[in-house]
């Protein structure tokens, strides 16, 4: 398979600012790619750009096999965040790219159709759009994306929106209508949860520059910056020192992680499951629990050990009390060193 | 001969307006909708403008249009000066800025995610176009029949530019400054209420386009 979608030398600009700067990206024909970043890290510009949108600054996007803007924006399918349905039915709104190309009646009003059986929302084709509700409008959205039956899809945060029972009924259908599709997908989310079991890869993107493009499992576990373990869901990130055998000491005490390197400061991403409550007296690092706190199906403790450390504890047990003086031990298989400073400049 | 006079009137009245209120419809939505998407330098400026024009009392365009057509004036050569044609212009020129102000407005007020998201699903430009005035059909519809209600019941420009005479240029609204110059008042009430009428049904049939494409949108 070839590259479907190449980024060149892609610089954008707003207001005199450099929003995006992409050197080199080729997006595979059937990759499914998922964009990570925060808010106002470029996202939805780079799917703005690549949808043909806008237009970037300087630099190359693009197509496989396409001539011209007009061409690229009808192979592609671009959803944005808020669903933008036009004043009428929900079934002609479903029709309107077809339309655009000229296709007969007939044969746009059967694919319509199929396209909204096929994201569950059949049952809403005869009502105005005006009248649907947000997750519903975004069904309806994606079903006018896929009625194309585009190259590529390109989805700019569709749950952003939707309350959790409606987002995750949302994404099931969403998983649902492109089970057995071998079309590329590109779909850029700030909510790991949304990416990491729907991508092949994952970029993630940061103030407008991308600090890393790997598989997700990857990008679990060995994300390339502090940035990166922070935007992935890690609940720690701590500094540490790496000793000249490589060894990872945290408060003088090793974790029993090795990684080759130069000495001196390194930070360690460690999810709060990772992070385990042992005696004050144990050979490991120690604090003070400054909070406690309830969350579902465990208990977050909050330990000052000279730098701020969650960890979790079983709901079923009794967490121990703010000022109680605790150990802390990492497990080292939920542990990733990372070398690079807190922010990437 | 009074019913022949006041059908003259009638028939000049519309046909002066109708014409006027068509190009300028022509002229303002396009010229609303180009302002209310595009982003240059010296928009604001235009737009400034266009809200002033819509204040601009009738009988200063009136006045400009007549000095530019009479006869010794740069388009006299036309010989418009006192035609319906003439008419025609200062009409024109009346309820364009108004169309084009609405329009603006009415195209600034889509959600502005709608433009990209039309371009986003394949329209050409015509069909782009096409779209967002559909979207925005009843403030549309309302530029329209605000700026034909301008051009019908406006005196001072048809009075100026088309000089009131008889079966000629004399339309509804200079017929009845005429007749109440005169103290005729019986003869101008009933002009006032013919005009009443005229401005009732053209405007009926607009609201009702109106409304059905309202409807339209919500089934």
């Amino acid at each position: 398979m070839g590259a479907l979608l190449t980024l060149r030398g892609v610089r954008h600009h707003r207001d005199g600012r450099a929003i995006l700067v992409i050197d080199e990206l080729a997006i595979e024909s059937g990759e499914r790619l998922g964009v990570l970043g925060p808010n106002g890290a470029g996202k939805t510009t780079l799917l703005r750009l690549l949808a043909g949108v806008e237009t970037p600054t300087a630099g190359q996007i693009s197509l496989a096999g396409t001539d011209g803007l007009l061409d690229r924006r009808r192979r592609l399918a671009y959803t944005a965040q808020r669903p933008t349905l036009m004043t009428m039915s929900v079934q002609r709104n479903v029709e309107l790219p077809l339309r655009f190309r000229g296709v007969p009646r007939a044969a746009r009003r059967s694919a319509a159709r199929a396209a909204l059986a096929r994201v569950g929302a059949e049952h809403v084709a005869d009502r105005t759009a005006r009248a649907l509700s947000h997750g519903e409008a975004q069904r309806v959205s994606l079903a006018r994306a896929l009625v194309c039956e585009p190259d590529a899809l390109l989805l700019d945060e569709p749950a952003a929106a939707l309350d959790v029972t409606a987002r995750t009924d949302f994404l099931a259908d969403l998983d649902a209508a492109l089970a057995a599709d071998p079309r590329t997908v590109v779909h850029v989310s700030h909510r790991p949860t949304d990416l990491l079991g729907r991508s092949d890869r994952m970029l993630v993107l940061y103030e407008g520059r991308v600090v890393q493009i790997a598989a997700p499992r990857e990008l679990l576990l060995c994300p390339a910056t502090v940035t990166v373990a922070r935007l992935v869901g890690y609940d720690n990130v701590i500094e540490a020192e790496r000793t000249a055998r490589g060894a990872i000491h945290l408060d003088d005490h090793p974790v029993g992680l090795r990684s080759p390197g130069p000495t001196g400061r390194v930070w360690l991403a460690v999810w709060a499951s990772g992070t385990r409550l042992v005696s004050p007296d144990a050979p490991a690092t120690s604090g003070v629990v400054t909070d406690v706190r309830l969350a579902p199906g465990h208990w977050e403790v909050l330990v000052d050990i000279g730098q701020p450390i969650v960890a979790r504890c079983e709901l079923g047990t009794s967490p121990p009390a703010p000022g109680t003086r605790v150990g802390v031990s990492l497990e080292p298989s939920q542990t990733a060193v990372i070398g690079s400073p807190p922010r990437e400049t | 001969m009074l019913i022949a006079t006041v059908l003259g009137d009638v028939g000049r009245s519309l046909r002066v307006s109708i014409s006027a209120s068509l190009i300028a419809m022509v002229v303002g939505v396009s010229a609303g909708t180009v302002l209310g998407l595009a982003r240059f330098r010296g928009r604001r400026l235009i737009a400034t403008f266009v809200y002033t024009g819509m204040a601009i009392p009738t009988v200063v365009i009136g006045l400009v249009v007549a000095l530019v057509l009479w006869r010794s004036g740069p388009l006299g050569s036309l010989g418009w000066i006192y035609t319906l044609k003439g008419m025609v212009i200062a009409q024109v020129l009346i309820a364009t800025p108004l169309i084009t102000g609405i329009t603006m407005a009415a195209i600034q007020a889509l959600p502005p995610e709608l433009p990209d998201q039309l371009l986003a699903l394949g329209a050409s430009r015509r069909q782009f176009v096409f779209r967002l005035w559909v979207e925005a059909r009843v403030p549309l519809l309302a530029a329209v029949m605000a700026g034909f209600g301008h051009a019908v019941s406006e005196v001072g420009a048809a009075t100026i530019v088309g000089g009131n005479i008889h079966d000629q240029t004399r339309v509804l609204t200079t017929g009845i400054v005429e007749d109440v110059g005169r103290g005729d008042f019986g003869p101008a009430l009933a002009y006032g209420a013919v005009l009443l009428g005229l401005a009732f049904l053209v405007n009926a049939l607009l609201t009702s386009v109106q409304q059905r494409g309202a409807a339209w949108a919500r089934s």
